[in-house]
C-alpha cells in the first residue's frame, strides 16, 4: 500500500507499509448474516468477453444462475493490496464456501482482466490454473476481452476507470492504476455490494452471500422490528416538552411510522359536532368528496411553492395542532421571516375574519395570500401556480372532476383547499360533554371550577364567548392586550437568555444577536388594515378549542404555555392607552390559575387523532422527474 | 511536468516488500480536506491545482444563484489566485457541502433547501467542471428526507446525510444511499426513541437528528452527528436565538453504526449540536473528533479497550459563555493537530491533539469578521478558509464579509497568500471547498512550468 508521499522525511516517521485488512484476520465481528439488508445498487453490466479457451461469450451468460463474486484483475499486477488482494480473498473465500454444504454450487467467481493486450486467453488460462481445480463445486471463471474497445463499455458499466502508469521519466511502466473494486451480484444480475481495499475481506463477503440466501427472512424480520408509536398522534413527533430542564430525555418518534388512515371528512360538514354550530358552507362553493380530496392533496403538496419546498402543512403541521409547536413565529420559503405565529386550522370553518389582523373574509380568498406571499410560499404569480398544476401529471383530471369540468384556476384552487380546511372541525370535548351534553362526570372538578373563573372572576368569556347551545370561544373581534404594544414600544434588554442545550442557558449580548439577525419588522395589528390610530396593536380573538395542542400562544408566539397565558392576563396584560378595558389585573390565586388552565385543557375535541391520522394518510407532494423543473429539460449541462 | 508518479521517501522499503506503484488509485485506510476525505477516496498529497468552492447565491449580488467557483491555487500557474470558472446552477438551493465519488471523477454538491443534488464532472477538464446531472427527486425517492448535507464516498456509492424531513421540517432525518451514477438505493432512518433500530441508547437522547458522517473501515465503524431541522437552519439566526421553542430543536447525539450493515449500534449523548466529524488517520487511532456549535466544546468519540464506543467532552473552544460558535474543524494527517474555526469571532484556532483526551490550544488568528470552513492540504502546509455559514445565519450589514483566503502554515504562524472578495467579485457566499488536480486523472496541466505532484493512493 502506498502512503501519502509528500512529507519531507523526518516530519514524522514513515509508518510501516500496512497490509490491507483482507490479508489478515478481521479486526471486528462482522454483522451476522441476515441481520442486515443489501439493497440493490443497480443492474450488473454486460459485454462481450473471451474465456480461457478463447471462446467469445456474453458476460451476462455467467451471471444469473448463481450468486457471483466478480473481480477485475490483470495477470502482471503485483501490488499486494491490488489484484493479488482480490484474488487472495476470493481464494480464501472459496475454501470457506466449500466447507458450507448449503452454499455448494450456489456461488460462482468471475475474474475479468482489464489488460486485453498482455492477458490473452492463453495467459489467462495459465493464470487461472493456479486457482482452479476439479474437486471444487464453486466455479471460478477467468476471462479477458478481445480488445480495448470491447473492454471499455464493461469498465464503464462497472465504474472502473483505469489509467496507464508512467514512471519518473514519463514512460509507460506497463502497470495500470485503478480503484480496486469487487462486486457481489445476485441471481437477478443486480449488484448487491461493492468492496474496495479497506473493505474486502472473505468473512464479510461470505456473510453477504449468506445474507442474500436469507434475504426473504431477513426482510420479514426487519419489518417486524418497527415498533409503532403510541396511539396519541396529536403531538409533535419530536416532543421537546421539558427541554429547559437538565433532566430532559428525548421522546423522538420515527418519521417512518407516521402513517394514518383516511377519514370520512365529509361527515364533519353534514351534522354539527356536539358543542359546535353547524358548518356554514358557502353556496358558491359547495363541498363534495372529490373537492375535499383534491383540497387535501393540494394542502400537503410542497410543489405548490416557487422552489417545491413548501406546502400549507409545513406551517400548519397536523400533529402540532395544525399550527407549529416548534416556532414562535413562522418561517417561510428560503427561511424568510414571517412576523406572526401560525394560527391553528382547527375549526377555521367558523372564523368570520382570517389572519391575526382579520384582514381576509373567506377561506377561498385567504388561500391565495400564503401562496403568493414572498416570505411564505413565494410563488411569483397566480398564473404560475395554475400553469404548474396543469403540468403536474398527478393532477390530471382532478380539478375537472371536482369542479364540473373546470380546470385549475384561481377559483378552483381556492375552492378546493378551503373545502378541505373547512372539514377540520373538532368538538365533543370533555367540556362539551359536560356543559352541552349534561354528563356530570365528563369534566374534572378543577376544570369545572376553572369554567366558573372563565365566565365570572376572570371575565375571559367576554371575548372568548360561550353560547347557549354551542361555543366557538371567540367574539370574532380584535382587541389590544398589550402584547403587540410591548414589542413595538417596550424597552429591549441588553442581554437575552438563550437556551443552548437541555437545561443550559447562556446570557447573550443583544449586540451579538443583532450582528446575526435582520431588524425585526414592526407589527401594528389591525391598524395596518384600517389606518385608524385606535386600531393599533389589535389582534383577532382566537378560538380556544384544542388550545392545549396549539402552543406557543399569542399572535407572536411569545407565551410558551397556557400557564404563561393565564399569568399574563392575571397580571392585566401590558398597560397601554389602547388596552382593551376588559383586561385588568384579575387577582387570581395560585389554585384559581391552575383551575383555569385545567379548564382550557378540557377543550380538546375527541376527533383530533382521527383528523391527524387522516392527514398522515395524505400523500406529501414532492418533486418527481415527471414534474416541470428546468433541470428536467436541460440535463446534459452547460 | 511529470505525471502522477509520487515521490516516496520510503520507496526502498516498498520495493523490498515487493510492491509496485501499480495500484495508485487503491484507497488506503489512512491518509486528512484533503485531510477530511473519505478513506475510500483517491487523495492529492502534492500541490493541488484547484479549489472548487460551492457558493450560495445571494440576493442583490451578481446573478443571485448558487454556483461552483473554481479557483486556481497552484503557485506555478499563471492564473494563480484567480477565479478560473464560475458555473451557475439555478436558484438559491442553500448550497452547503459537497463531496467526490470514490473515483474522484464527480463532485456531488447538495442544496439544503431545495434538496437538489448537483453532480459535476470534474475529471474531463479539472479547470472547467461541467454540470453532469441534477438529482431533483431526492425527497420523493428517499421517503421524505430533506436537507441533503454530507455527500460521502463509500465503495462505489455515495452516502448522504439528511438534516430534516418533509413532514414537519424538524430535525428527524435519515441517511440515504445512491449509486455513483445517481440511482437511489436505500434510506436508513436515524434511531429514535420509539424505534432504536437495534441500537442502544447510552444516555438520555435518541433524537433521530443528523448532520455529518465519517467512517473508520478498519473498525467497521460509521459515525454520525446531529444538527437541527430545516426550520432552524433556514431561519434568520438572530430571530432563532430569541425563539426558545426553536432553540429546543437541536441535536444532542452522536450515533455509532455498524458500517457494513448500516445498523445503528449506540446512541451517545453529545449535547449542544455536534457538527463536523473528523476521524483520526493513524492505524491504531480508533477515535474521531467533533465540536458542539452551541456549547463550544471539542468532543472525543473513542473506542475503549473492550471495543465500546464513548463520547467525552475534552476541551472548551474559546469562552463558551460568549457563544463563539465553532463550525468547521480540520485534522492534520499526522493526527497531531486540529484546526477549529469559530464563526462569531472570525478566528481559526489550532489545538494540539497529540493526547486526544487533552486538546490544548496552541495558536489562534483572526481570519475575518466571520469564518466558516477550513480546508488544508495533505501535508498541512496550505490552508484555505471561506466565510459563509448559512444564508440566514451569516452576519448582517458591514460584518457580512464574504471571502476565500489562502494561507501558508509554517508550523508556527499563518501567512496569507491571497484573498478573493466574493462580494466584490459578485459571486455570493462561499462555503465548502474541495480540491482538484490534473494528476488525479493522469493529465498534465496545459502549461510547461508547473510541477503538480499528486498521489492517488
Amino acid at each position: 500500500m502506498l502512503l501519502a508521499a509528500a512529507w519531507p522525511a523526518g516530519v514524522f516517521a514513515a509508518p510501516a507499509e500496512p497490509l490491507a485488512p483482507g490479508h489478515t484476520a478481521l479486526g471486528y465481528d462482522p454483522p451476522a448474516p441476515g441481520s442486515y439488508a443489501l439493497p440493490p445498487l443497480g443492474d450488473a453490466g454486460d459485454g462481450q468477453v473471451l474465456d480461457a479457451s478463447g471462446d467469445s461469450l456474453r458476460l451476462h451468460g455467467l451471471l444469473g444462475s448463481e450468486v457471483v463474486v466478480l473481480s477485475f484483475i490483470y495477470s502482471t499486477c503485483s501490488d499486494t493490496n491490488g489484484c493479488p488482494l482480490a484474488t487472495a480473498v476470493l481464494y480464501k473465500l472459496r475454501s470457506t464456501i466449500e466447507a458450507q454444504p448449503a452454499l455448494a454450487g450456489k456461488v460462482r467467481f468471475v475474474s475479468l482482466s482489464f489488460d486485453p493486450v498482455q492477458d490473452t486467453p492463453e495467459v489467462i488460462r495459465l493464470y487461472g490454473m493456479n486457482f482452479t481445480g476439479s474437486e471444487q463445486s464453486t466455479e471460478w471463471t477467468f476471462l479477458t476481452t478481445a480488445s480495448q474497445e470491447q473492454l471499455e463499455p464493461i469498465l464503464e458499466a462497472y465504474g472502473q476507470p483505469i489509467q496507464p502508469e508512467f514512471d519518473d521519466t514519463g514512460k509507460l511502466t506497463g502497470r495500470i492504476a485503478h480503484i480496486l473494486r469487487v462486486f457481489l451480484i445476485d441471481r437477478e444480475r443486480r449488484i448487491r455490494n461493492i468492496y474496495s481495499v479497506s473493505f474486502l475481506h472473505a468473512d464479510l463477503v461470505l456473510n453477504d452471500i449468506l445474507t442474500l440466501q436469507l434475504e426473504r427472512r431477513a426482510q420479514q424480520e426487519a419489518t417486524s422490528t418497527i415498533t409503532r408509536a403510541g396511539t396519541r398522534l396529536s403531538r409533535a413527533g419530536d416532543d421537546r416538552t421539558g427541554y429547559e430542564r437538565h433532566d430532559y430525555q428525548s421522546r423522538s418518534r420515527s418519521v417512518e411510522a407516521r402513517t394514518g388512515v383516511a377519514a370520512d371528512l365529509m361527515a364533519n360538514l353534514e351534522a354539527p359536532l356536539p358543542g359546535l354550530p353547524a358548518v356554514a358552507v358557502p353556496g358558491d362553493n359547495p363541498a363534495s368528496p372529490a373537492k375535499v380530496a383534491l383540497g387535501r392533496k393540494l394542502f400537503y403538496d410542497r410543489r405548490l411553492s416557487l422552489n417545491n419546498t413548501f406546502s400549507c402543512a409545513m406551517c400548519h403541521v397536523p400533529e402540532q395542532g395544525f399550527t407549529s409547536n416548534e416556532l414562535e413565529t413562522a418561517v417561510g420559503i428560503e427561511g424568510r421571516s414571517v412576523r406572526r405565529n401560525t394560527p391553528t386550522l382547527y375549526n377555521v370553518a367558523f372564523a368570520e375574519r382570517l389572519f391575526h389582523d382579520g384582514r381576509e373574509t373567506t377561506l377561498e380568498q385567504q388561500v391565495w395570500a400564503p401562496l403568493l406571499a414572498r416570505n411564505e410560499m413565494g410563488n411569483p404569480s397566480i398564473g404560475s401556480v395554475i400553469e404548474k398544476l396543469k403540468a403536474m401529471p398527478d393532477y390530471a383530471g382532478l380539478f375537472e372532476a371536482a369542479f364540473a369540468g373546470k380546470g385549475p384556476s384561481m377559483e378552483t384552487v381556492g375552492g378546493a383547499i378551503a373545502s378541505y380546511e373547512r372539514t377540520l372541525v373538532s368538538g365533543n370535548s370533555p367540556f362539551d360533554r359536560w356543559y352541552y351534553g349534561g354528563k356530570a362526570d365528563a369534566l374534572r372538578d378543577d376544570a369545572r371550577r376553572g369554567f366558573t373563573i372563565f365566565t365570572k372572576k376572570g371575565g375571559c368569556s367576554g371575548c372568548h364567548t360561550v353560547g347557549a347551545s354551542s361555543a366557538v370561544f371567540t367574539d370574532h373581534g380584535l382587541h389590544n392586550t398589550g402584547v403587540g404594544y410591548w414589542v413595538s414600544m417596550g424597552a429591549s434588554g441588553r442581554k437575552h437568555r438563550v437556551l443552548v442545550a437541555p437545561g443550559e442557558y447562556l446570557e447573550v449580548d443583544a449586540a451579538t444577536i443583532a450582528s446575526v439577525g435582520e431588524r425585526q419588522p414592526n407589527d401594528l395589528g389591525l391598524y395596518e388594515i384600517t389606518q385608524a390610530p385606535a386600531d393599533r396593536w389589535k389582534y383577532r380573538t382566537p378560538t380556544l378549542r384544542n388550545v392545549a395542542l396549539t402552543a406557543p400562544y399569542m399572535h407572536n408566539g411569545s407565551l410558551a404555555s397556557l400557564r404563561d397565558v393565564v399569568d399574563f392576563y392575571n397580571q392585566g396584560g401590558v398597560p397601554n392607552e389602547l388596552l382593551d378595558p376588559r383586561i385588568r389585573p384579575l387577582h387570581l390565586s395560585e389554585s384559581e390559575v391552575a383551575d383555569l388552565v385545567a379548564f382550557l385543557e378540557s377543550l380538546t375535541g375527541d376527533n383530533v387523532d382521527v383528523l391527524v391520522s387522516d392527514a398522515f394518510a395524505a400523500p406529501v407532494g414532492d418533486l418527481t422527474e415527471a414534474d416541470p423543473d428546468w433541470a428536467h429539460q436541460s440535463r446534459s449541462g452547460q | 511536468m511529470k505525471a502522477t508518479h509520487p515521490r516516496r521517501p520510503w520507496g526502498a522499503l516498498a520495493l523490498a516488500a515487493g510492491l509496485s506503484g501499480a495500484a495508485l488509485l487503491v484507497a488506503p485506510p489512512l491518509g486528512a480536506d484533503e485531510t477530511c476525505m473519505s478513506p475510500y477516496m483517491a487523495k492529492i498529497v502534492g500541490q493541488e491545482d484547484f479549489v472548487y468552492v460551492w457558493t450560495l447565491g445571494q440576493e442583490g449580488v451578481g446573478d443571485e444563484q448558487d454556483k461552483l467557483v473554481t479557483i486556481d491555487v497552484n503557485p506555478n500557474s499563471s492564473e494563480y489566485g484567480k477565479v478560473v470558472q464560475t458555473l451557475s446552477v439555478g436558484g438559491r438551493n442553500e448550497a452547503h457541502h459537497s463531496g467526490f465519488t470514490d473515483d474522484r471523477r464527480y463532485l456531488w454538491a447538495a442544496g439544503l433547501d431545495t434538496n437538489k443534488i448537483f453532480i459535476f464532472d470534474v475529471h474531463t477538464d479539472p479547470a472547467r467542471p461541467k454540470l453532469h446531472k441534477v438529482i431533483t427527486d431526492f425527497v420523493a425517492r428517499s421517503g421524505g428526507v430533506v436537507g441533503p448535507h454530507t455527500t460521502y464516498a463509500l465503495a462505489g456509492r455515495m452516502i448522504i446525510t439528511g438534516l430534516s424531513n418533509n413532514r414537519d421540517h424538524g430535525g428527524r432525518t435519515a441517511l440515504v444511499e445512491y449509486t455513483n451514477d445517481g440511482q437511489y438505493i436505500a434510506t436508513h432512518w436515524m434511531p429514535t426513541d420509539d424505534n432504536l433500530r437495534g441500537a442502544r441508547k447510552a444516555g438520555k437522547h435518541a433524537d433521530g437528528y443528523g448532520y455529518d458522517l465519517r467512517v473508520l473501515p478498519r473498525r467497521n465503524l460509521m459515525v454520525t452527528s446531529s444538527f437541527t431541522g430545516w426550520s432552524n437552519y433556514m431561519m434568520d439566526f438572530g430571530k432563532m436565538l430569541q425563539d426558545e421553542a426553536a432553540m429546543k430543536r437541536f441535536g444532542n447525539t452522536v450515533v455509532v453504526w455498524d458500517l457494513h450493515s448500516r445498523k445503528p449500534k449506540k446512541v451517545l449523548d453529545v449535547p449542544g449540536a455536534p457538527l463536523e466529524l473528523r476521524c483520526a488517520w493513524g492505524a491504531n487511532h480508533n477515535y474521531c473528533f467533533t465540536s458542539t456549535a452551541l456549547t463550544s466544546k471539542i468532543w472525543l468519540i473513542y473506542e475503549d479497550e473492550s471495543g465500546e464506543w464513548h463520547a467525552k467532552a475534552v476541551a472548551d473552544i474559546g469562552d463558551p459563555s460568549k457563544v463563539p460558535l465553532p463550525v468547521d474543524i480540520s485534522i492534520t494527517s499526522d493526527d497531531k493537530h486540529l484546526w477549529v474555526d469559530t464563526f462569531m469571532d472570525g478566528k481559526t484556532r489550532l489545538f494540539d491533539i497529540s493526547d486526544p483526551f487533552k486538546p490544548r490550544q496552541v495558536y489562534e488568528k483572526q481570519i475575518g469578521k466571520q469564518i466558516n470552513m477550513a480546508s488544508q492540504s495533505w501535508n498541512g502546509k496550505r490552508i484555505y478558509y471561506t466565510s459563509s455559514l448559512l444564508a440566514n445565519w451569516d452576519k448582517k450589514g458591514d460584518e457580512d464579509e464574504q471571502y476565500f483566503k489562502a494561507y501558508d502554515w509554517d508550523g508556527t504562524a499563518l501567512q496569507q497568500k491571497f484573498a478573493i472578495d466574493f462580494t466584490a467579485a459578485k459571486l455570493g457566499r462561499p462555503h465548502q471547498m474541495r480540491f482538484g488536480a490534473y494528476s488525479l486523472y493522469g493529465m498534465k496541466p496545459p502549461r510547461a512550468d508547473s510541477h503538480t505532484v499528486a498521489q492517488t493512493d
